[in-house]
């Protein structure tokens, strides 16, 4: 039961709302009028179907304003808001039905045009029903949300593919300057759907495919130039205007659109960066490959790489081109220096502080050192093979000395952090010097050393007209790298060929000789291949002249014959010809041998010669039986041809190549150097295992220590009793080793 | 057939005539009592062999490398003998042709 306050209160509160509605109007006259406005209102705004053909019913403006007025005076317009709502809900379907329409046909024939109706056939049905701008923003905006929300729900997931074939034609037509009035329609009808705002990471997308796509069309493989500049160009002009309708629309002046595409603008501009990058990272090899041409791509490689982090990106691609394409057998060793070369003067380009190059560099430097040709080939391009051409130093670049690792200075004001992204044992090195770089390849610079007195050797050795002015400006040359007393044995050859050079014009102004030797300090060659050659007939006369006039010149010292090293030049006086040959020594030795009878066996003048290496004969007779001095009548014995012979018809073919004018002294190389020393060791080790029965690796090499100038690791050591044992001189049983029965 | 030689680019090494005959067999030469380095190679103040690192022979048959064994006599220790055999050291006089005293 209700009490009379309660009763008061609901009495109160219908008072109030009558007077609302009739607003203070005589009678009820009030309500009506709302009553008339109310239902006008509701009509105007009902949603309608825009393919009902039957004529729209007109309404006067001013009295649905009016109306609007009433209903807005007595605060009901939220409730029609509601209403109207509603009502359009109840609408939806129409809508629903159209969108299926279409996309059943786009899904038929994927015709982008489809799409396009679709989307202005919405737009006319959001016009359509869009209340008038009388009812405020609220109104507007909530209706706005109310159709949006149904039309998205209701699009299906392939109409995302026709909106990007949609604007990916808009982006053609802009690029390609056919503007079309059109577009701009398109674009203000996405806009008033809101399709833009949905759209926005796909319509971004359509822009970064056809950066991606041009930046792989127009730069790849085109290293000359660099392209950034050009392609920042393009995008002002081409991309940035297609830009403006998703991305400035409502702008009115350039500054306010400059402004709104700031953030997507970068964006974009990042994307085009990126895309280089990734393209330039995918050529680096080939970019190395072609420096110097390829500078340009350096310079855009360097560009990117500041606004894009992908160093490491640019670091895995490298090394993984490098160990596929370079760093196996297949590749000269050469081959691979030179790139090691260009791939530094890359780097310092892209990455001046060396951390690029620090952490590419690290596997072909280790592949490098495992390489038993390295040294001789930097040795070799150190002393600038004229022949070869492509030295790996530029002629230009000031020689100077090696870098050795520096301390760190601590008091150093100008000092810096090492970059961010070095490794723990980077090591700044501040020069880029190649050679620096190159030689400290290897712990130690004897290596090089070494080898270059070999090669040095077989240079000096292979001179023939006494002019070692290149080898002398070589040494010159390496005395500033490598120091002078590194080259000090240099120094002594070189000593040695100009005082050969004297101690001939002096010999010569004695007692004219046809022979004009090379006299060597031992010691300071590289260890010659011995040889217990003896040279027959006038030759030998010939030695014991010069030797005799050469102590009658200096008078302590006496000289030692390498008989198997030089070059003869000889004249044969045969009896219908003469003929010039320049010969090894044995050559001539034997054909001396054969002024003494026409026809000698192998083992004949083998033996004569004082046992020579018989395949070294062979080849020796090969050299004239190719000249047709001689002729191997049958298996090992050789004819001297005193009357020219044309070839018979049952002769051999022949099958042996005449000695090689270019061939080079026999010089032994540090490898066989080293396997000649350790055949020393190898008799300590022998006795050691005779008296102690069996030992473990590491007691032969700590024995081994003591003995004068053994400087193997245990490692080297291995693989020598590997070698030993695989010769079956030692066996090795759980880690021991003892003497083979 | 006769055979003439024109030119002969031959190669020799040089040793000092210390009148030891039979380095034939000791193909490793002798080394400087005092520094033990070759007598082909030189003494360790000395960068260029042969020479400018010359050899001195004593009447008591030995040889050293001359600066070696002229700081050796310059040593107040030295006693001016020659340090194998603690003879006072003279100083071979060496003609061209004749064989080293031996």
């Amino acid at each position: 039961m209700a009490s009379a306050a309660v009763r008061a209160q609901v009495a109160a509160k219908w008072q109030e709302s009558f007077n609302r509605l009739n607003r203070n109007e005589p009678g009820i006259s009030g309500l009506l009028a709302f009553s008339e406005a109310w239902t006008l209102a509701i009509e105007f705004l009902k949603p309608r179907d825009l393919n009902d053909s039957a004529p729209q019913k007109q309404y006067d403006l001013n009295k649905v304003r009016a109306a609007f007025g009433v209903v807005g005076e007595c605060r009901r317009l939220p409730v029609m808001m509601e209403v109207f709502l509603e009502d359009m809900r109840k609408s939806q379907h129409l809508i629903t039905q159209e969108v299926e329409a279409y996309m059943t046909l786009y899904e038929s024939n994927s015709d982008p045009e489809a799409i396009r109706s679709l989307v202005y056939r919405l737009v006319d049905w959001y016009n359509a029903w869009k209340p008038t701008a009388d009812l405020g923003p609220t109104m507007i905006s909530a209706y706005t949300l109310a159709f949006q929300t149904h039309v998205f729900s209701v699009l299906p997931p392939s109409f995302a593919r026709g909106i990007k074939a949609l604007v990916s034609a808009t982006l053609q037509r802009t690029v390609s300057q056919s503007q079309d009035p059109q577009d701009r329609v398109l674009w203000q009808a996405f806009d008033t759907l809101s399709l833009i705002d949905r759209y926005e990471t796909l319509i971004a997308s359509i822009g970064y495919e056809y950066i991606e796509s041009y930046v792989e069309e127009t730069c790849a493989g085109k290293w000359s130039e660099p392209m950034l500049a050009t392609l920042r160009a393009w995008m002002i002009d081409k991309i940035v205007p297609w830009m403006l309708y998703p991305f400035a629309r409502g702008a009115t002046n350039a500054d306010e659109a400059k402004t709104m595409m700031q953030g997507v603008g970068s964006r974009f501009d990042f994307h085009m960066h990126k895309t280089l990058c990734n393209l330039r990272t995918k050529e680096i090899f080939d970019i190395i490959v072609d420096f110097p041409e390829s500078m340009g791509a350096l310079q855009d490689l360097k560009e990117c790489l500041a606004r894009v982090d992908q160093r490491a990106d640019l670091v895995q691609a490298l090394r993984h081109a490098n160990n596929k394409r370079l760093l196996h057998p297949g590749a000269d060793t050469k081959d691979i220096l030179s790139h090691y070369v260009s791939t530094i003067k890359c780097l310092r380009i892209v990455d001046p502080p060396g951390v690029l190059l620090f952490k590419v560099a690290d596997p072909t430097r280790r592949y490098l050192r495992d390489r038993p040709d390295t040294i001789r080939c930097i040795v070799a391009s150190l002393v600038g093979d004229g022949e070869s051409g492509d030295s790996l130093v530029d002629e230009n670049d000031p020689i100077q000395p090696l870098q050795q690792p520096e301390m760190e200075n601590y008091s150093d004001p100008e000092w810096n952090p090492e970059p961010i992204d070095a490794g723990p044992d980077f090591r700044a090195s501040k020069s880029s010097d190649v050679i620096s770089t190159i030689v400290s390849i290897y712990d130690t610079k004897d290596l090089f050393v070494k080898e270059l007195q070999v090669l040095l050797a077989q240079r000096l050795l292979a001179v023939k007209d006494g002019n070692f002015d290149r080898e002398r400006r070589n040494v010159e040359i390496l005395k500033i790298r490598f120091g002078e007393a590194a080259l000090q044995v240099c120094e002594v050859m070189l000593r040695d060929m100009t005082d050969s050079r004297r101690i001939d014009q002096h010999v010569q102004s004695q007692t004219a000789s046809s022979m004009h030797p090379t006299i060597i300090s031992r010691h300071f060659w590289p260890a010659l291949e011995s040889s217990n050659m003896v040279m027959p007939g006038q030759f030998q006369i010939l030695q014991e002249k010069y030797a005799q006039e050469f102590s009658v010149f200096k008078p302590d010292k006496v000289l030692r014959w390498l008989p198997h090293l030089g070059r003869v030049h000889l004249e044969l006086e045969l009896e219908d010809r003469t003929l010039e040959a320049d010969v090894p020594p044995l050559e001539a030795a034997f054909i001396e041998l054969f002024s003494e009878k026409d026809v000698w066996t192998v083992d004949e003048l083998v033996l004569r010669s004082g046992s020579v290496n018989r395949n070294a004969a062979v080849k020796a007779l090969a050299t004239w039986v190719d000249m047709h001095v001689l002729k191997e009548d049958s298996e090992g014995v050789f004819r001297l041809l005193s009357v020219t012979e044309g070839p018979t018809p049952g002769s051999r073919p022949q099958a042996l190549k005449p000695a090689e004018a270019g061939e080079l002294p026999p010089v032994m190389s540090v490898q066989q150097q080293q396997a000649e020393q350790m055949k020393i060791y190898w008799k300590f080790i022998e006795g050691m295992l005779t008296n102690l029965g069996s030992l473990p690796l590491d007691r032969i090499q700590s024995m081994l220590k003591f003995a004068p100038g053994y400087d193997r690791t245990v490692e080297q050591l291995g693989s020598f009793m590997e070698a030993a044992r695989r010769e079956g001189l030692v066996n090795a049983k759980d880690g021991m080793w003892r003497l083979g029965k | 057939m006769k055979v003439h030689v024109k030119h002969w680019s031959a190669v020799a090494q040089w040793r000092w005539n210390t009148g030891n005959t039979n380095h034939d067999q000791d193909d490793e030469g002798d080394v400087c009592g005092i520094c033990r380095v070759p007598f082909e190679g030189c003494c360790p103040s000395c960068k260029m062999p042969g020479d400018d690192c010359p050899l001195i022979w004593g009447e008591c048959s030995h040889v050293f490398h001359m600066h070696c064994l002229l700081k050796w006599l310059g040593t107040a220790a030295s006693k001016s003998q020659c340090p194998m055999d603690r003879r006072a050291w003279v100083t071979a006089e060496r003609k061209a042709n004749e064989p080293a005293a031996s």
